[in-house]
């Protein structure tokens, strides 16, 4: 679903991501964690052209970004993305901001895409705030309809920039369950995180960065109670 | 190409009269502004309610309204006929009180409170925190501010063209009468103007870095509306 | 010196209905104006250079040179190009153009302030540019500025008495003719002042309220 190529990203002077090769297959889950810094959310943010590529590849359902602009529009339509800080349209309610991109993008008639929005603000369980604004919602709430606004896209991947990070704890639980219902529904996720318990459970594969490269990847299984490298063993053994 | 040079200079002569009244009445008004920034400051009503009504009156009403009052009251109210020159200058004095008056409390008021609380600390009198401690970081704040009155008080002096002064605005109406050319004579204004604008822009950058490095790195951060260039 | 305002009296209607002309013209150009400004904005921000340059120059020339001077080179600069425009037409010309420069930065001000976040969830939806532009930054961004833009109402409703040099029959016009008619100067002058302060303070005034309602959504902002 995602082939990353020996990519490299530098701003400026400085390069943020040495030599990238990683590769999602269809339905799988994976999480990225590392310090900061390490250029995790860089390599997630290039997935679907919101950083652009110093030089490597990334192709994503066939598709080669880099290729032109019609390909990054055409990605941009199968990936979908949650941000940290959420980034919902302050100036629509929950409803509106779920069928804009639909409406405008796949061209869905207005009604189909507010039928198609109810369902998604239902299964995230937000249902009754449709007509909410988001300065009425709590962040976790914001979150949510977040994830339901890029859901409405029907893309064949997402992706989640530290979702939980700008929450309050007791938050933190209502989008990880959201999270983990997706990911049992088959979703293709590629998922930058600090939560490990949610990297432990839920990924097929965990993917440790630090310092603009991937250290170590592996089955969650492994890469928590084994890691090989001796970076990952230092980085664990700060977090759990 | 006599005639133009003959005509730019003839308008360059009108400019440093323009230059002549808003230096007067730039330096009157500020002098009056500053006064009146004070008094709303001022912790005693009977100063505060007098500079905050004057304020708040000349800012609403139009400059033209205002220079007419001049020009017809003050001979109605005190007996004197004025010159051109000096209704224009008590008007464009009056009217800069009252902006500079907002630009100097928005300032003052700007400057952190515990500025004048450590100088009170340390023993000084109010005349000395003010002038000392309180002023010189208050003026650092405010020269965009003061950089934008100073460009509107130019553009406002082409009003005083209406009652009879000739300035630049003025001269250049006259010269287009004589030559039958509104499009080059207003246009040469334009453009005299304009570097007179820039002119103060640029003197007022120079201010802004040659005043910064006593605060730190940093610029102060306001958010004060009186404190924006655009002055209105 | 003794004041007689009952000389007025028999004015007033005249008066309110030149009031009633600033404000017509004000709305006016204030719409035309506020929506040049978008596209200025707009202009100015582009990648293509030379849009960018004519939209710099133009916000530079309206702001830095007197109304007066634009207003009279529209009046009689452009009929030497055959365009000969009556008083109201040049003044609402003079004031937009002069209004819309002011807003362009003004409303620069407000996109700046629109978090780069939801330009880049725009563009992760899918979203095109115009649609980014006028569906998701360009309500924040006015709401951000409102304030100033009332301000900005404000002023050009005063500015616009210079319209009355040209002969436009707006409130500054009828209060002169009046002061010519019955040589009350004062006592003129001091309700012609009344009605723009008045009339400035509740423009001010019914726009707070308004900003409530007009940005519902903006509750805890």
């Amino acid at each position: 679903m995602i082939t990353i190529q020996n990519l490299h990203k530098s701003f400026g002077d400085l390069e943020v991501l040495q030599g990238i090769d990683l590769q999602i297959d269809p339905h799988e889950v994976v999480c990225v964690i590392g310090p900061s810094g390490s250029g995790k959310s860089t390599l997630l943010r290039c997935v679907n052209g919101l950083e652009t590529i110093t030089s490597g590849s990334i192709v994503v359902d066939g598709i080669d970004i880099g290729a032109s602009k019609n390909n990054l529009a055409a990605v941009r339509r199968e990936v979908g993305m949650v941000f940290q800080s959420f980034n919902l349209f302050p100036h629509m309610t929950a409803l509106e901001n779920v069928i804009l991109a639909p409406t405008r993008v796949r061209k869905l008639s207005k009604s189909e895409a507010v039928e198609r929005a109810e369902k998604l603000l239902a299964r995230v369980g937000l249902a009754d705030k449709r007509d909410s604004y988001p300065a009425q919602l709590s962040g976790g709430q914001q979150q949510r309809v977040a994830i339901a606004r890029a859901l409405a896209m029907e893309p064949r991947v997402m992706l989640f920039d530290e979702p939980t990070s700008a929450l309050d704890p007791e938050i933190v639980g209502e989008v990880l369950d959201t999270m983990r219902a997706l990911a049992d529904e088959g979703m293709t996720m590629m998922v930058v995180t600090h939560e490990m318990g949610f990297a432990r459970e839920v990924s097929d594969r965990t993917v440790f960065m630090d310092k603009g490269q991937i250290v170590e990847i592996g089955a969650p299984a492994d890469l928590f109670s084994r890691p090989q490298h001796p970076r990952t063993q230092d980085f664990l053994n700060k977090v759990l | 190409m006599d005639a133009f040079i003959e005509q730019a200079l003839g308008l360059l002569g009108a400019a440093g009269w323009t230059l002549l009244l808003c230096l007067t009445s730039g330096v009157a008004g500020t002098a009056f502004g500053f006064v009146l920034g004070l008094m709303q400051i001022s912790k005693n009503p009977a100063l505060r309610w007098p500079a905050v009504v004057y304020v708040t009156v000349v800012r609403g009403i139009p400059v033209l309204l205002l220079i007419f009052f001049v020009y017809f009251g003050v001979p109605l109210l005190l007996g004197v006929n004025l010159e051109p020159f000096f209704t224009g200058f008590v008007s464009l004095a009056l009217v800069g009180a009252a902006y500079t008056g907002e630009i100097f409390r928005g300032a003052i008021q700007a400057v952190p409170r515990g500025q004048s609380e450590a100088a009170t600390a340390l023993g000084l009198n109010a005349a000395d925190t003010m002038f000392r401690v309180i002023l010189p970081q208050a003026l650092r704040i405010a020269v965009p501010a003061g950089t934008g009155f100073l460009i509107n008080l130019v553009k406002d002096s082409s009003l005083i063209g209406i009652i009879g002064f000739v300035e630049l605005t003025r001269a250049a109406k006259i010269l287009s009468n004589l030559t039958l050319d509104p499009l080059g004579a207003f246009l040469m204004a334009a453009v005299i103007y304009f570097f007179i604008s820039f002119a103060i822009s640029r003197v007022g950058a120079l201010l802004e870095r040659r005043l910064t490095p006593q605060f730190g790195a940093r610029k102060p951060r306001v958010d004060d509306p009186a404190l924006t260039p655009t002055g209105h | 010196m003794n004041l007689y305002f009952g000389d007025i009296l028999p004015y007033m209607g005249q008066l309110l209905t030149a009031l009633g002309v600033s404000l017509g013209i004000t709305v006016a150009s204030f719409v035309i104006g506020g929506v040049l400004s978008i596209a200025v904005y707009a202009g100015k921000a582009s990648s293509i250079k030379l849009l960018s340059l004519l939209c710099t120059g133009y916000i530079g020339l309206f702001r830095n040179t007197p109304l007066l001077v634009q207003i009279y080179l529209i009046y009689f600069g452009l009929p030497v190009f055959g365009i000969n425009l009556d008083v109201f037409q040049a003044s609402l010309i003079a004031l937009s153009l002069n209004n819309a420069s002011y807003c362009a930065e003004i409303v620069r001000g407000g996109f700046n302030s629109v978090p780069r976040g939801l330009v880049e969830a725009g563009e992760a939806l899918g979203l095109d540019r115009w649609t980014v532009f006028t569906r998701v930054t360009l309500t924040p961004a006015l709401r951000a500025v409102y304030p100033s833009l009332v301000n900005q109402f404000v002023h050009l409703f005063l500015t616009s008495s210079l319209a009355s040099i040209i002969g436009l029959p707006e409130l500054m016009h009828a209060i002169l003719e009046i002061n010519s008619q019955t040589y009350r100067s004062i006592e003129v002058l001091a309700i012609g002042a009344l009605l723009y302060f008045a009339s400035g303070f509740l423009i001010s005034l019914i726009a707070r309220v308004g900003e409530r309602f007009l940005f519902r959504w903006a509750v805890n902002v």
